[in-house]
């Protein structure tokens, strides 16, 4: 990210936003459908939203399912990747389900697991877990499976336990991958959020746009979309920061 | 000190590799404070062979016992330099040294004191807070030996250490472990492919045919501890080289 980053891309960047906002403009006032506001009416929409409290009320409780549920599935995902990784040969059984699962639109579990766990809050948090799920097992497990076993034999030699193997080489080792992990898996976390507020339970930021989307007020609609857009973006930096920061290797390359 | 008798080992391809026999019977007896040399061709089976003695895998037929007793694990008895160093790429050269310390649940101040002794020692200072990827090939060879000095080992295993390093490096850190074994009489076993630094190095050489492996002849060098600077020079040195190169070309070239 920061090999662009200068004062001239960052003139780039905002000559580009403000290409966008002209065209969705013009587009806007040149069409007679509802449903494509203008930029200065889902502007003027983003700004009322901002100051009221529905917005605000919405967010928390929307993310607080992606909280509880993000949270979940990295407790749950992680270390059943990584003994995945660890262990390949009882692992195999597991293969084709994970692979299943990583193919499966995850949308079309959803109603089931709706109709297994009711609308309430945990049913919500288990289907933004079901989302991240996968994608965190698969890349915890890839991430164990690529520990130099040179490192190993190293470890080994000068004694190393079992458990002093995944502390001091396993883990540390891992870690960059793993935490590329929570980031793939935080953005289907937000995709799972959406969706079964959006498609299942009228609640938190989907509640919103469908009440919004109810009431024909496309402005308000497509400012609601611009927020989680901007949440989903904000998060993916911030992990990608706290990548940097956190993989011993990379911050020490720079 | 140690000792071998009979030994074989056949490694069992998985699957889709055939096996592969590596020692075929392998009689190798390490006197204490020794300097042995062994020397075979490439994929003979010399890394085999330091890591059984290492502990790191088994063998199939035949005795291994260090100290009297059969070779059951790694062990603080012993400490293995890596041909491909193997150092952990997240740790600074302090902490690599230190890394056998602290499987063994020394203390941080007490780790540091003896990494520290020992960065000086092997010629590293101000490198301390350096990451193996800031090294030279070199240098990173000798964070290796300082890893394995730290524990303490009474023997040494170095497997083909200085294989990987120009020349001029090689000679260099040659001549450090002639010094290091003239100091603290270590028993050390060292295997190389390289009929320069097993005459070099050696109070014995011991010449290993090539796979699977067998002793093929053993050799009391017979030159003088410790070893003077113009040794290349010495007519039993050269006649001793001469003999080793003329016995390694006629088993290769079967
Ligand atoms: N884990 C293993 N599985 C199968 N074959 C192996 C394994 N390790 C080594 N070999 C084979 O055994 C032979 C001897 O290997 P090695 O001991 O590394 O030889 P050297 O160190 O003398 O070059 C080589 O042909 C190598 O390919
Ligand atoms: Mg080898």
């Amino acid at each position: 990210m920061s090999a662009g980053a200068g004062p001239r891309a960052a003139v780039l960047r905002l000559a580009g936003g403000l290409v966008i906002a002209v065209a969705w403009e013009v587009a806007g006032r040149a069409s007679t459908s509802l449903l494509l506001p203008s930029f200065l009416e889902t502007m003027r929409a983003l700004a009322a939203l901002l100051t009221g409290g529905a917005l605000w009320r919405a967010l928390w409780a929307s993310n607080q399912t992606l909280i509880a549920g993000f949270a979940a599935a990295t407790a749950l995902g992680i270390p059943l990747g990584l003994a995945l990784g660890r262990w390949p040969n009882p692992a195999r059984w597991a293969d084709p389900y994970l692979n299943l699962l990583l193919v499966v639109p995850t949308t079309a579990l959803v109603p089931i697991l709706l109709i297994v766990g009711g609308a309430g809050f945990a049913a919500r948090a288990a289907v933004v877990a079901s989302f991240a799920v996968p994608v965190i097992v698969q890349c915890a497990r890839a991430a164990v499976r690529q520990v130099d076993p040179r490192l190993l034999d190293a470890a080994r030699a000068f004694g190393a336990t079992p458990a002093q193997q995944w502390r001091t080489v396993r883990l540390p080792a891992a870690l960059p991958s793993l935490l590329v992990a929570a980031r793939l898996g935080l953005a289907r976390a937000v995709e799972g959020m959406v969706v079964v507020e959006l498609l299942l339970v009228a609640v938190g930021i989907g509640g919103l746009l469908l009440d919004f989307q109810g009431r024909f007020d496309a402005p308000s609609v497509y400012a609601v979309m611009l927020v989680v857009m901007a949440e989903a973006a904000t998060l993916t930096v911030a992990g990608r920061a706290l990548e940097r920061r956190l993989s011993h290797v990379a911050v020490d390359r720079d | 000190m140690i000792s071998i008798v009979g030994c074989r080992k056949t490694h069992r391809g998985d699957g889709r590799q055939p096996p592969v026999p590596v020692l075929d019977g392998v009689d190798l007896e390490v006197r204490p404070h020794e300097f042995v040399a062994v020397l075979g061709p490439s994929g003979c089976g010399k890394t085999t062979l330091l890591r059984i003695l290492a502990g790191l895998e088994g063998w199939d037929s035949g005795e291994v016992r260090v100290h009297g007793r059969p070779v059951s694990g790694p062990g603080t008895d012993r400490a293995l330099v890596f041909q491909d160093f193997a150092l952990l790429p997240w740790a600074t050269v302090t902490d690599n040294i230190a890394f056998g310390l602290e499987l063994r649940g020394v203390a941080r101040a007490e780790r540091t004191a003896v990494a520290n002794r020992l960065i000086d020692r092997v010629g590293l200072n101000g490198f301390a807070r350096h990451y193996p990827h800031q090294l030279s090939g070199g240098m990173q060879q000798r964070v290796g030996l300082a890893r394995a000095l730290a524990v303490e080992p009474e023997i040494l295993l170095l497997d083909e250490p200085f294989g990987s390093l120009d020349s001029l490096t090689r000679r260099g850190l040659q001549e450090d472990v002639l010094r290091l074994h003239h100091e603290t009489r270590k028993t050390v076993l060292l295997v190389t492919h390289s009929v320069d630094e097993a005459a070099r190095l050696g109070d014995r050489v011991v010449l290993l045919g090539p796979r699977p492996a067998r002793v093929i002849e053993t050799i009391e060098t017979g030159l003088p501890r410790p070893r003077p600077d113009d040794i290349g020079s010495d007519r039993r040195f050269v006649a001793l080289k001469e003999h080793l190169w003329n016995r390694l070309k006629a088993l290769t070239s079967r």
